[in-house]
């Protein structure tokens, strides 16, 4: 044992001479993730190859990238590499004015503490907003949050304050809503939520502002009586681009107050495909009651899938079915979902909705948010939000999570030395 | 049952009428003396709500450590046996392979969560809001370590622990205004035993369960405010050493400064200004052992900068353990090494502490140094919080508060937390039965 020792340092020494050249020579990256299985879906990545990170960016994608040439090496052999997350559907307007649901108040959540450790380095709030109090949510949220943080502006002038409020045809204003909109980079799209009436104005408001600021409208179908036909609002109210969510919640029954994507029979409402193949963003926006296996399963089985992941995320589902976006996604691969395809619908798929194609991949040059994730097989249960159990046999677990090219998670210390070198 | 027409009835001769009810009676009276034998006092069929089957309690408080089945009845404990049948149980949760425990109680967090800007950790962004991190973590209780003071106490109160699910409890700050800022806390003006001890024991004695004394740069002030205060309220005191240039003598606080009971928390720190429980050697100071001896609780308090593996594994490996093992759960440390209460117990178990020693450390030990006896155990009666786990093997590494890490082979997850009753996570839907099996629900 000795005598091989001695050996070996014989060796090592003569080796580390060497490679002398190489080591003086400056290491020009920063961080090298090793060996992993990159998907990437923009560019059509789906194999083991090398990434490396330098100034907050991705410098280089290949095949092999020597270690030496990096000052930080992770070896991701065995493990998965993808963009970072995109969750286009949250609510993380904390804060503590009471009685104000969402906006501002105790149902949101500050966002870092749920999405690092899930894979998601972009979050994208849904309307806890609106444009009287989205200064206060930039202040509050998105300057200090580590997670980006973009948001959707709420048609309601006063954001998402709860059902009552949110029913006010007079804070409605698509001017000023399309006006903050354009002058704050970080809004992406107007969402209309929860509204209780069956009329049609409220949502043509939103995608008049929607227009107005040349972005996507976000619809949370609300509830009416008897309900509003989805098949009109997405043939016809809504544009090719604009997003519905909450895509398998609703309700089958012909007198329930949000028409689900199947009928009572468990048959795909009419023209659900046409709209998708229209260009409607089927969301699925998760939540704590708005996935249901009896309306997701036969949906998905007749062939609606959903075109981003999102979860929804607030207090209400934390907890629940939901509870965080890599739980979410391993529900959507239990689905039925191919391992490229829900990657895709979580990262460059939400990037091009929200007009934002600099995210959501990892073309060199792109900023460096990445999530390196580990797949299990066993036996897992997935819930809904009406705790319905499903089996599954798959579930991803978030390894390492970067932003801008900065380790925020790092569950195994993969990226960590060890504390007795 | 109703009889059809044309059903042929049975007539019985008076003799067979006796002997039938003789036949019966007997069955009954078998039945019957069975049902006192399996312990059945009451023959009322499902009078648990939750039975949670298969797994193996580890209840130190009771020295249970085997394979046991637990009932709940409404929020409490109803029964632990080694076999109750499922017949009796409206829920019955098959957690065969699973270690059932006492929800754990984490006796060193801040979730003072807020929005002033100007503010450090009382009602501010460096606290985070209880629920997200608790249940997912197999924690039902959790201590407040002083984020808040006598002064803002009511808003804590009103903003966070009122609106909890956790169970939320509390030390208070020796300094009135609580963890507002480096600054606010160098305050001895600010230090008010009289005020402090009013609203511990007369204004709110089910909440505030002890005095903090943390982050003081200066001499032995603080401590001893501090200790007057939990003599007055006779409440236990927790010290953060704070920050010293040189460090204050920590054989004095802990031999000389502290009472039995007192606590001294981020055990296992290493920084500038602290006085460290390993010397240059890596040899436990021997003060350190007569303390423990002499009472005072050595509180990990791992947080984004108090575990340091250099300090610990050489501590365990001399005996001297942790008697709570906590987390300091705050922004800094939830996303770092530390990450929650799971992963921290992890910790231990990978530096071979034995799983029942690391249960004890966040279940009946905290319970009882913070003088709540009625938590911490699954006794018959006692609130039904409990977590049910997972002990995962496979090759794992746990980051320390300084980025380094440690390999090790063991880890918990959170399988089933429940909280006064009530399914408050879980993981796999082991409590609920499969989608399409049992009638829609929207």
């Amino acid at each position: 044992m000795l005598k091989k020792n001695v050996y070996a340092r014989y060796l090592l020494a003569g080796g580390l001479l060497l490679l002398l050249p190489l080591l003086t020579h400056a290491q020009s990256y920063d961080l090298l993730i090793d060996n992993g299985h990159l998907i990437d879906p923009k560019n059509n990545i789906d194999r083991v190859m090398d990434l490396a990170v330098k100034d907050g960016q991705v410098a280089r994608v290949a095949s092999s990238i020597p270690a030496s040439d990096a000052s930080k090496v992770v070896d991701a052999s065995g493990l998965y590499v993808s963009p970072g997350f995109i969750d286009m559907h949250t609510h993380v307007f904390h804060g503590t004015i009471p009685d104000a649901y969402l906006s501002n108040s105790f149902s949101s959540l500050p966002p870092d503490g749920f999405t690092f450790r899930a894979g998601v380095t972009t979050v994208v709030d849904v309307g806890d907003a609106g444009w009287r109090n989205f200064p206060i949510f930039k202040e509050q949220v998105i300057d200090r949050a580590k997670t980006r943080v973009l948001a959707f502006l709420n048609i309601i002038g006063g954001g998402m304050k709860g059902g009552v409020i949110e029913q006010n045809n007079e804070d409605m204003n698509p001017k000023m809503t399309a006006l903050v909109a354009q002058n704050n980079p970080e809004i992406v799209g107007v969402k209309i939520a929860h509204y209780n009436g069956h009329e049609w104005e409220p949502y043509h408001l939103a995608v008049e502002a929607g227009e107005k600021a040349d972005v996507p409208v976000m619809v949370d179908f609300g509830s009416a009586t008897p309900p509003l036909s989805l098949e009109t609002l997405l043939l016809e109210v809504l544009r090719p681009g604009d997003i519905y969510t909450h895509m398998y919640g609703g309700d089958t029954s012909p007198d329930g107050v949000r028409q689900a994507v199947i009928d009572e029979n468990k048959k795909l409402r009419g023209g659900m495909l046409k709209a998708q193949e229209r260009g409607i963003i089927f969301d699925v926006g998760h939540g704590g009651g708005s996935f249901f296996y009896p309306i997701a399963v036969p949906a998905f089985e007749q062939g609606l899938k959903p075109n981003t992941i999102s979860t929804d995320l607030h207090t209400g589902s934390m907890n629940g079915g939901m509870k965080d976006m890599m739980n979410l996604v391993s529900k959507m691969l239990n689905m039925g979902m191919s391992l490229q395809e829900v990657i895709e619908a979580s990262t460059w798929k939400p990037a091009q909705v929200i007009q934002r194609e600099d995210l959501g991949h990892l073309s060199e040059g792109a900023v460096a948010d990445i999530t390196v994730f580990d797949s299990m097989e066993g036996e897992f249960g997935f819930l809904d939000s009406r705790e319905h159990l499903r089996p599954g046999t798959q579930k991803l677990e978030t390894e390492l999570t970067i932003r801008a090219g900065e380790v925020v998670y790092d569950l195994n210390g993969l990226a960590a030395p060890m504390w007795n070198e | 049952m109703f009889q059809k027409p044309g059903d042929k009835i049975r007539t019985l001769s008076a003799r067979g009428w006796v002997r039938n009810v003789c036949r019966e009676m007997s069955i009954i009276c078998v039945l019957a003396l069975w049902m006192v034998l399996q312990g059945w006092t009451v023959a009322v069929a499902q009078d648990i709500d939750i039975l949670l089957k298969g797994g193996h309690l580890i209840d130190p408080k009771n020295g249970i450590d085997e394979r046991m089945d637990v009932a709940i009845t409404e929020d409490s404990i109803s029964r632990v046996a080694l076999d109750i049948a499922p017949g009796e149980a409206k829920r019955v949760i098959d957690i065969s392979g699973l270690y059932v425990t006492p929800g754990l109680i984490d006796m060193h967090v801040h979730v003072f969560h807020g929005t002033d800007g100007d503010s450090y950790i009382a009602d501010s962004y460096v606290s985070v809001p209880t629920d997200g991190f608790t249940f997912r973590a197999g924690v039902t209780t959790v201590v407040d370590a002083g984020s808040s003071g006598w002064k803002n106490f009511r808003l804590f109160k009103k903003q966070t622990i009122d609106r909890a699910q956790t169970r939320v409890l509390a030390f208070l700050n020796i300094v009135g205004v609580g963890m507002e800022g480096r600054y606010e806390e160098q305050n001895p003006e600010d230090m008010n035993p009289v005020m402090t001890t009013l609203m511990a024991k007369k204004l709110f004695p089910e909440i505030i369960v002890g005095i903090k004394a943390a982050h003081y740069w200066g001499d032995f002030t603080q401590v001893d405010k501090a200790v007057e205060a939990g003599n007055m309220a006779d409440l236990p005191v927790m010290v953060d050493f704070g920050e010293h240039e040189p460090p204050l003598s920590l054989e004095t606080l802990l031999l000389n400064k502290l009472r039995p009971g007192d606590m001294f928390t981020h055990t296992y720190s290493y920084t500038r200004g602290w006085e460290a429980v390993v010397d240059e050697n890596f040899n436990v100071k021997p003060y350190i052992f007569k303390a423990q001896q002499r009472g005072i609780i050595f509180d990990v308090g791992h947080g984004g900068g108090s575990l340091i593996w250099h300090q610990v594994i050489p501590s365990m490996k001399q005996g001297f353990y942790p008697d709570v093992i906590s987390t300091d759960l705050h922004t800094q440390s939830m996303n770092g090494g530390m990450k929650n209460m799971t992963n921290l117990l992890s910790k231990f178990i990978n530096m071979d502490m034995p799983l029942k020693e690391v249960i004890l450390r966040s279940t009946w030990n905290p319970a009882r140094y913070i003088n709540r006896e009625d938590l911490g155990h699954l006794s018959v009666g006692a609130v039904a919080d409990l977590a049910v786990f997972n002990l995962r093997e496979g090759e794992f590494g746990f980051v320390d508060a300084r980025g380094r890490t440690m390999k090790g082979n063991r880890k918990l997850e959170a399988e089933l937390t429940i909280r006064a009753g009530e399914v408050a996570w879980d993981l796999n839907g082991r409590a609920f039965p499969i989608w399409d099996e049992e009638p829609l629900r929207y």
